[in-house]
């Protein structure tokens, strides 16, 4: 387990890359809403895991959706990682948490390249390339980098891609988050868990896994080219939910072989793994309270029931500890099984 | 409309997307490209496998350009399956590692694109020893193929010629496809490098230049991980 100072100075590393870091706010992720739903596992999910939640009962649940920059502004349009942090709440009155991102793979291995990269890839002015200097990528059979958003004057695309043409481990992840785009709906976008966890059937048969959510309504994102809206996704998912629309995901679990990447967060596992569907989520309501719906909710991606594990995944590892850094700073509930 | 955005701005970002310059591109630039930097064909198959799981439900996909260019050449291939379907299914069945299997003519080239499981070289030496004489019937109809016929007695030139058919196949993640390329000129090179990851736009112009047909990604699978045999004991059918 990472001990405390580092995982303060992880959370200190993100903070110290932030443009207006927000007292009593989550450090990125910070724009976020909370929905209310249920998750009733599939007929086949207790004969992988016996954690509660798989075994048939519907399971309400917290989640909370969110834009991966930090800071108060709102920028859904612009093209961002975004977060789907799930929290299930037991029959026993415990809770198991299931947190994930658009983002399918880690830019890092472990905390040394994170603090490596926290020290590339820093906050920089971000402005329009002149038109002769695109000229000369398409030239080269480059495609020129992007135009600013509306009000985007910085961003740490730059250090990114630096750190990325050093170590290609982290070109994939890097990569992907540069053309990620931005989702029509929450409810249109896959979100993958990235880390492996062990999950522990009724035999006893221990099986390293991979989660992710696959929606219901299909994947769309906004066309790169239209206009950014700054805030439209709570307006949709409101009107969806109100209009009962579809907004489910399915819970797909995948199982890795021996030899795979299995704590190594920025390796995909191969398209031939065995897939089960665990489950299915539905969303019914975005409740008035958004406090207790999501902003004071402290997920943290250790908080497993009973027949899940993490893995030595050194990533997974040092998030049990900066959330919880990051949950004392802003005032979070505790790390408690409730 | 951002207000330091002039008309220029706004003609260079539409540039890449006009169909004029992709044309005029692919006439100029990317030829003077591939002279300047260039790039070896990708070898095509499944790649090697690490994992049991990496030996279930491999895609093939044969892409093999026919001896005479017309309908009449096209006919000849048609009829050659047609009339030989009892035996590629018999010798499909006997296999018994194949989960789907079909011939397609595309242009003026007879395809074959098959699921199976296990290793590329057993796989096609189960062909020939079950339906070689099918294979031979089809083969001598495309370019080349005389070199490797009769395939029972050309075993492991015609493993060599099927292999040199079969597609690249595109890996499901765009850096993979770097890792590709590197590979094939020897570089294993993982930390620290020196690459230029907006030249990827660039790689991947210049290897579909080199290899004009390609799988594109690993494909989906329904149920991904299970064999023949495993899902046909599953459903009761028999194997």
């Amino acid at each position: 387990m990472v001990d405390a100072s580092v995982a303060k100075r992880l959370v200190e590393a993100i903070i110290a890359n932030l443009p207006a870091p927000v007292p009593g706010e989550r450090p990125v992720h910070t724009i976020g809403v909370g929905v209310k739903g249920r998750f009733v596992a599939s007929d086949v999910a207790r004969t992988y895991c016996i954690a509660e939640h798989f075994k048939g009962e519907p399971i309400p649940v917290s989640v909370r959706f969110s834009n991966g920059l930090g800071g108060l502004e709102q920028h859904d349009g612009w093209s961002d990682v975004r977060g789907m942090a799930t929290r299930f709440h037991l029959p026993d009155g415990t809770a198991t948490d299931l947190i994930a991102t658009t983002l399918g793979e880690f830019f890092v291995r472990n905390v040394e390249d994170f603090f490596e990269f926290a020290r590339v890839a820093k906050l920089e002015p971000y402005r329009r390339q002149s038109p002769w200097r695109k000229i000369w990528d398409i030239l080269q059979l480059k495609v020129p980098a992007r135009n600013p958003y509306p009000k985007e004057t910085e961003n740490v695309n730059a250090g990114a891609l630096r750190y990325a043409n050093r170590h290609r481990f982290a070109q994939l992840g890097v990569f992907q988050a540069a053309v990620i785009g931005a989702p029509v709906s929450y409810v249109r976008a896959s979100y993958h868990a990235v880390h492996t966890f062990v999950v522990t059937g009724p035999d006893g048969t221990r099986r390293p896994v991979r989660f992710s959510w696959q929606p219901v309504a299909g994947v769309r994102n906004i066309a790169p080219t239209a206009v950014s809206h700054d805030k439209y996704l709570r307006e949709e998912l409101e009107n969806r939910l109100r209009r009962r629309r579809p907004a489910r995901f399915m819970l797909m679990m995948t199982i890795g072989e021996a030899d795979d990447a299995l704590e190594d967060p920025t390796k995909p596992w191969p398209a031939t793994r065995v897939r089960i569907v665990m489950g299915t989520l539905t969303l019914t309501e975005v409740p008035k309270d958004q406090e207790a719906a999501g902003r004071r909710i402290s997920f943290n991606p250790c908080r497993l029931a009973p027949g899940i594990e993490a893995s030595g995944d050194p990533i997974l590892e040092a998030r049990l500890g900066a959330y919880e850094v990051s949950r004392e700073m802003r005032g979070g509930c505790p790390f408690r099984w409730s | 409309m951002a207000a330091d955005e002039g008309w220029f701005d706004r003609f260079v970002d539409a540039v890449p997307r006009h169909r004029l310059f992709k044309h005029v591109a692919s006439w100029t630039l990317v030829p003077f490209w591939a002279r300047w930097t260039p790039v070896k064909p990708l070898p095509g198959g499944p790649r090697p496998a690490m994992q049991p799981g990496d030996n279930i439900q491999c895609m093939m996909n044969l892409i093999m350009p026919l001896k005479i260019k017309s309908p009449i050449g096209r006919a000849e291939a048609a009829l050659a399956i047609a009339q030989n379907k009892d035996a590629i299914y018999a010798g499909l069945n006997n296999v018994g590692t194949v989960h789907f299997a079909r011939f397609v003519i595309v242009g003026d080239n007879i395809c074959m694109f098959s699921v199976y499981d296990g290793d590329f070289t057993n796989y096609i030496r189960d062909f020939i020893a079950t339906i070689g004489e099918v294979f031979n019937e089809v083969v001598k109809l495309v370019e080349g193929g005389e070199k490797v016929t009769p395939c029972e007695k050309n075993v492991e030139a015609f493993i060599q010629w099927v292999h040199e058919r079969d597609l690249y196949q595109v890996p499901d993640t765009a850096t993979d496809f770097l890792r590709d390329q590197e590979a094939l000129s020897g570089d294993k090179a993982a930390s620290p490098v020196n690459d230029d990851l907006t030249l990827l736009p660039r790689r991947l112009v210049l290897q579909l230049r080199a290899n004009a047909n390609v799988s594109l990604g690993s494909g989906y699978r329904a149920y991904p991980g299970f064999s023949v045999a495993q899902v046909r004991k599953q459903l009761g059918i028999g194997w």
